[in-house]
């Protein structure tokens, strides 16, 4: 079975071609075997449907065009053929074994002819074109026209592609700044839209002619699908072939039939025009191609305009430029290759011509651009279009007149002819045809040598193909003159891909290397790369442009979504980029032959550009502690310890400083001496009235400030907190303490709220001049250690003052406010402190100053009692002797404030009687306590006094009346003193004077009190009152009591008067 | 306009001799100052009777005027020292009935030599101190009297100002005659408002700007201040001048040396100082209205011209 041998000999091969091809190929024709073998089972046919890739129509049309010659063909040499056609159809491995069984003959004979040259590419015609003859006349020559512009071309895609790699590898060593991405991005468009241009042109043409073209509507999917999906057909036309004779049909018919049935026919494929689609798909591509060098092709994508040059079209009577081309192109105007390079050569011509200067920049252009021609042009077969008609008349006729073989071939050649180029073929297979033709079975030996020579020898070939043409190998008329300047040209390149398949990098290299060279004003690296990327960039750009609208996001616009290949890609990179830890660097480079064959048969065409051009593959990493991490039994790890953190404390409270201190100092001072100050004020006060209310005047009781913090919280990132509300309220707390330190004490919300706004303008401005300097562009570095280049404009220190003094402020400013409105406020406020205090002592002690000749001294003797609590807080003494006396407890007050009507009295009793010498020696046994008038003591007293005191009894709920002494508060009387003379000093006299109109009750209770203190100091009193018993005390004291109610009742008893009046008398005395 | 340029002609010369100013100024020259001393009382009185308002009254009292130039301090000091001494010898008036020295009237030298005499008796009436309203003792509700053995810092500050004065003023005495320290001692009585009350307020236009009567003490400040506004003026001129005249010297030194080649050891001396002229004075102002930082810290990133009031000094 030949099939083990030739899939190995296929593989062997590829590997030596083309080693990233090669595996796929073994894929498609493996499975091509298998399917053919199910089909038929023979070996043969399954070795020929294995390798029968893409006879199409254009066979069949031969088929039934030649008067049916399925007879006539042996079996073999039609596998041989079929075999042959499909060889260099399926990227041709492994043809060279099948071509020699058949043509061995012919082949050792061209060879010869043609051995001085060595001409793979010789085009020379035989009976119908170029190729034709070549096909004809030998085998070599017959596929070597098609196989050396598609080895080119492919080997300048394989170029391209290293090219691309190479600049790939070095994406991540450069970052590439974007600012050439505009003019690519305009440079594509153009491109696009001349294209678009030409299409509507085109396509107005085709409508006003009425499309004459048959098989144009048909193919509209590109030609890299084809492989793909013309697969079935292929097996359908073997399927034929092999079966013709029991197929029905005319040829003609199953041409028609096939050519409904194909769909991926070329656009340029025609019925009546031979060769048309194979010219003009390379053209196509050729077209394509320097079009798409944007960097140089853009002034000639469109026709000069007059305006721009106005005597351009006196200079250049011919004008021409590549949309131009494209149009011809469309409307099927070029009938031939040299045709199309006429034009090419015309628009660099013209151009050179226009501009002469030699400095001219689109000199340069041109130049550029007729290098990429020229190495793009050999691609092109050098074919001519003609009639169908005319050739079949012609393959008639040499039929009919001509060798059986010759006939054969020339039956099946057009056959594949118009698609059979399509695949491509490698430059090595027509060296190994031609070894293999001299040297049977042993391919590629010297496959090398040859091609060497066939490199050296590329300049002869010239020479050689016109020889060839002139010996006229039973050259049919060509019918195009220019027939022979391609198949010259076509030598050249010629020579260029069977050097690179002898060492492709490195001719690669070289090749790169040149086209580098002319470019002398760019950095390499960066022209390798725009040119690589310039597509790529531009479509990328384009993508995120749409993304914008007016330099805003537009939110109307869809996001950029990944398809299919894009999300595959962008998983290798994320792969790439794990295995490298380099994103990156990673990314870009990705090998073509990892490519699933899904991958392969997607097409999408790779973007040459690194990951952060492509908008919709540039993702940030993820921090390691947001990513999703499951643990071995599949439940999520709980992770956000990780990343929430507590706030610190203190971020919204004055940090402390000395100067945070003093201020705060200061306040407590200003409280101090506030507090002070309201005492002073009572003082004051208490001296113009007379009497006072406890809650006249409101404590004041300051707290002293603190700074409150926020609670903790927790928070996720590490940036500053941003919570404008908090600093808002921290700052307008900062100001209101400000302000209280300036002297206020109270602010208006509304004001505080004006200046914390204004204060936190103030500090944004601030904030902003710092950063305009700290940002600053760096200048050259002078001095410093070597190796900086750059240095900060300015230093953090010059930052800080350059922002301090846009903002009106220096060092020194600060400083003397911190000397003179803290510092110096401090030691003023002290001062005031003080003398506030010096003040206030006065004002609590005028007998000091003021106590006239007698007060000094009786001062000092009463300075025990002297004495009260409150203000002795700030004297450090028990001013009042309030503590000593126990009336704080017995008041229940916790503090010593003074009971402002104590303080009163006690002021006005040291005022009147400075010489209260409280001698309390007790010469009486102390009197048993009074037992408290109850019911039953008042039922058995007089009649007079038990009226009075049921009266008092009811009104106290029958409940006993209590002692006056018992009396608590305000009700309670001090106790009389007795001056050393003996007499009464009755404070109370006074009180009444001085409050004429005072409380009845308050009269009422002095006047009770007065009784009863004389009662109480009997011994006393008794000289000047009438000696009053227990029970006359007690009476009086109820007369007193009763008094109250005679004066309210309007029912007075004399006695009470009398009491009364004697109770003044001591008053009057004193006075 | 044109009789009121030439009212205080005498005093300004005055004024601008003790400032530094030896020689005789061109009246367009005193007319200027003049102009300018007008427009600042006048921007004074204006702001005065605007701070009064706000605080609703309808009288400017002499805290708005002090008020204005608070960030002097040695000017407020020298006011307050002032304002003082003119209490003392009120109360000196009127306890001795005898009345001040009559030499004692040139309110605008209140710490000068001239105020020695009554410093004897000022021991005896107790120097009453300014208080001003902006101060530390205002932040309380009660007013404390003094006491003695206080000493304030401000004081220092104060007599550190008048200190560094009356040094200036014996700088530019030293080289002076006899006769000539006589004229200076002279001219410093030399003032806007004594014993011209009348003139001073119908020249700064009183009636116009502010409705109240100012009382004798703000006439008095008025004084002082106008006297100060002169003696700025006049050397922020003599200061440019000087620069100017130096950078003349330098560039035409070329010129006048060859002029001056033959000149001989009894050529008369070169020309005499030249006075300052009106664009000296215009220059000058020009300095002083400069705005500090401070006041366009606000106006950073904002918009269009800010307009400013006139600048006291």
């Amino acid at each position: 079975m030949a099939l083990p041998s030739t899939v190995q000999n296929l593989e062997c091969d590829s590997v030596e071609i083309e080693t990233m091809k090669g595996a796929l190929k073994d894929v498609y024709k493996s499975q091509d075997n298998w399917l053919s073998g199910a089909v038929s089972g023979h070996s043969a046919d399954v070795f020929a449907a294995g390798e029968y890739d893409l006879a199409e129509d254009g066979q069949l049309e031969e088929d039934a065009s030649i008067d049916e010659q399925p007879k006539t063909l042996p079996p073999p040499k039609k596998t041989a053929r079929v075999i042959d056609e499909d060889n260099y159809e399926d990227e041709d491995e492994g043809e060279d074994e099948d071509e020699v069984v058949p043509s061995s003959s012919r082949n050792t004979s061209t060879n010869a002819l043609l051995s001085p040259s060595k001409s793979g590419s010789s085009p020379v015609s035989s009976d119908k074109s170029p190729t034709k003859q070549i096909e004809q006349i030998k085998e070599d020559g017959l596929q070597e026209q098609p196989k050396t512009s598609e080895d080119a071309r492919k080997q300048l895609d394989k170029e391209k592609r290293a090219i691309e790699e190479a600049a790939k590898r070095t994406f991540h060593t450069q970052f590439y700044s974007l600012e050439s991405d505009k003019m690519a991005m305009l440079e594509q468009q153009k491109l696009e839209e001349s294209e678009q241009q030409t299409d509507a042109e085109v396509d107005r043409v085709d409508s006003s002619s009425n499309g004459n073209q048959n098989g144009d509507q048909h193919g509209s999917l590109s030609q890299a699908n084809l492989g793909a999906s013309s697969l079935t057909l292929k097996h359908l036309i073997a399927r034929i072939d092999m079966k013709r004779n029991q197929v029905q049909a005319s040829d003609a018919e199953l041409r028609t039939l096939m050519n409904e049935v194909r769909k991926n026919r070329s656009k340029y494929a025609s019925e009546e025009f031979v060769n048309q689609e194979e010219l003009y798909e390379a053209v196509d591509k050729v077209l394509s191609e320097l079009k798409a060098m944007t960097e140089y092709s853009a002034p000639f994508l469109v026709r000069v305009n007059k305006r721009e040059a106005p005597d351009y079209y006196n200079l250049i009577k011919q004008p021409m430029d590549l949309g131009t081309m494209s149009k011809k192109l469309k409307t099927h105007v070029y009938k031939s290759k040299a045709e199309f390079t006429y034009d090419l050569d015309l628009i660099w011509a013209n151009c050179l011509k226009y501009n002469g200067d030699p400095s001219h920049p689109l000199r340069r252009n041109a130049i550029s651009m007729r290098k990429e021609a020229d190495k793009l042009v050999p691609l092109i077969p050098d074919l001519v279009i003609r009639p169908r008609a005319e050739v079949e008349a012609e393959e008639r006729r040499k039929q009919n007149g001509g060798e059986d073989d010759g006939g054969d071939d020339s039956d099946d050649e057009p056959i594949m002819s118009s698609r059979g180029r399509k695949t491509g073929a490698k430059g090595s297979s027509k060296a190994r045809k031609t070894a293999t033709g001299r040297v049977e079975g042993t391919p590629g030996v010297d496959v090398k040598p040859i091609l060497q020579l066939n490199g050296l020898l590329g300049v002869a070939h010239e020479g050689s193909d016109a020889g060839l043409d002139s010996n006229g190998f039973a050259t049919p008329p060509i019918g195009h003159p220019g027939s022979v300047t391609p198949s010259g040209l076509n030598g050249a390149p010629g020579s260029q891909p069977d050097g690179m398949d002898l060492d492709g990098s490195s001719l690669n290299g070289i090749t790169l290397g040149q086209s580098i060279a002319d470019d002398l004003h760019e950095d390499e690296e960066m022209r390798v790369w725009k040119q690589v990327t310039k597509k790529g960039r531009a479509i990328a750009v384009k993508e995120r442009s749409r993304l914008f609208r007016n330099d805003r996001l537009n939110i109307d616009e869809t996001a950029p979504l990944r398809h299919k290949a894009g999300m595959r890609r962008w998983l290798r990179q994320q792969k790439n980029g794990h295995q490298t830890a380099r994103p990156e660097a990673g990314a870009g480079a990705e090998v073509i032959t990892q490519e699933t064959l899904a991958e392969g048969m997607e097409v999408e065409e790779e973007r040459v550009i690194p990951d952060y051009y492509d908008p919709v593959s540039a993702i940030p990493d993820l921090p390691a502690k947001l990513h999703w991490i499951e643990d071995s039994e599949g439940h999520v790890v709980d992770r956000h310890e990780e990343c929430l953190r507590m706030s610190s404390p203190g971020l919204f409270t004055a940090p402390k400083s000395a100067l945070t201190d003093k201020f705060e100092a200061n306040m407590r001072q200003v409280q101090e001496t506030r507090k002070l100050c309201s005492k002073i004020g009572v003082i004051k006060q208490m001296q113009l009235q007379a009497q006072l209310y406890n809650n006249q005047f409101p404590k004041y009781e300051p707290e002293q400030f603190v700074e409150a913090d926020v609670d903790t919280f927790v928070t996720s990132n590490d940036g500053p907190i941003m919570a404008p509300w908090v600093c808002k309220a921290a700052l307008s707390r900062t100001v209101g303490k400000l302000c209280y330190h300036a002297g206020f004490e109270e602010l208006q919300p509304s004001a505080l709220d004006v200046l914390t706004d204004l204060a936190g303008d103030f500090f944004g401005k601030l904030a902003r001049s710092f950063n305009i300097y700290r940002e600053a562009p760096k200048v050259p570095a002078i001095g410093g250690s070597e190796g900086v280049q750059w240095q900060e404009r300015f230093t953090n220190e010059e930052v800080v003052l350059h922002a301090l003094n846009e903002t009106g402020n220096d060092v020194a400013a600060l400083e003397s406010y911190v000397k003179d409105d803290i510092e110096r406020v401090g030691g003023k406020l002290g001062l005031m402190h003080d003398r506030m205090k010096a003040h206030l002592a006065e004002l609590l002690r005028p007998a000091l100053t003021d106590a006239g000749p007698d007060g000094s001294g009786a001062f000092n003797e009463g300075s025990e009692q002297f004495v009260s609590g409150d203000f002795a807080e700030e004297l450090g003494e028990d001013f009042f002797g309030f503590k000593a006396l126990g009336l704080d407890s017995e008041f229940g007050m916790s503090t010593l404030s003074v009971p402002l009507h104590l303080i009163n009295r006690r002021l006005h009793n040291t005022y009147s009687g400075p010489v209260t010498i409280v001698t309390t020696t007790e010469i009486f046994s102390p009197l048993p306590p009074l037992e408290p008038v109850t019911l039953e003591i008042a039922k058995v007293q007089i009649g007079l006094v038990r009226k009075f005191f049921l009266d008092k009894l009811h009104a106290n709920d029958d409940d006993p009346l209590p002692d006056d002494i018992d009396l608590s508060g305000k009700q309670k009387q001090p106790k009389p003193r007795l001056g050393p003379t003996g007499k009464i000093t009755s404070p109370r006299k006074r009180i009444l004077k001085d409050q004429p109109g005072n409380a009845k009750k308050k009269k009422k209770l002095d006047n009770g009190s007065a009784m009863d203190t004389s009662g109480g100091k009997a011994g006393t009193v008794n000289g000047i009152v009438k000696p009053v018993t227990p029970a006359k005390k007690k009476m009086l004291q109820n007369g007193g009591s009763r008094m109250e109610r005679v004066e309210s009742s309007q029912t007075n008893g004399s006695q009470n008067e009398k009491d009364d009046v004697g109770m003044i008398s001591p008053e009057s005395i004193d006075r | 306009m044109a009789d009121k340029t030439a009212r205080y002609r005498t005093e300004i010369q005055q004024m601008m001799y003790v400032s530094g100013e030896t020689a005789e100024a061109s009246p367009e020259t005193t007319g200027m100052i003049e102009e300018i001393v007008r427009q600042q009382v006048i921007e004074m009185l204006r702001q005065c009777t605007e701070q009064a308002s706000r605080r609703g009254s309808k009288s400017i009292a002499t805290d708005d005027l002090i008020f204005l130039i608070r960030h002097d301090v040695a000017k407020v000091s020298r006011l307050r020292t002032f304002l003082s001494w003119k209490d003392v010898r009120k109360n000196v008036k009127d306890s001795d009935d005898k009345g001040a020295e009559p030499d004692i009237g040139g309110g605008d030298e209140p710490g000068g030599p001239t105020a020695g005499p009554v410093v004897a008796e000022a021991k005896k009436n107790k120097k009453t101190k300014i208080g001003l309203p902006w101060e530390v003792h205002s932040f309380y509700s009660q007013e404390v009297p003094e006491r003695e053995d206080e000493e304030d810092e401000d004081e220092e500050e104060m007599n550190y100002a008048t200190l560094q004065r009356l040094k200036k003023a014996d700088e530019r005495t030293k080289v002076m005659t006899k006769e000539e320290y006589v004229t200076w001692s002279e001219y410093r009585q030399a003032s806007f408002t004594f014993r011209k009350t009348k003139r001073f307020k119908e020249w700064a236009g009183f009636g116009v700007v502010t409705d109240s009567k100012p009382n004798d003490d703000i006439v008095d400040i008025l004084g002082f201040l106008t006297f100060e506004i002169v003696q700025t003026l006049t050397e922020e001129a003599l200061k440019i001048k000087e620069q100017e005249d130096l950078g003349k010297a330098v560039a035409g030194g070329e010129q006048a040396g060859k002029k001056r080649k033959a000149q001989g050891l009894f050529n008369p001396p070169s020309e005499g100082r030249t006075p300052v002229e009106p664009r000296h004075i215009q220059e000058a102002f020009r300095r002083l209205q400069q705005r500090p930082n401070k006041q366009r810290a606000m106006l950073i990133g904002r918009k269009g011209l800010n307009r400013t009031p006139l600048k006291l000094f």
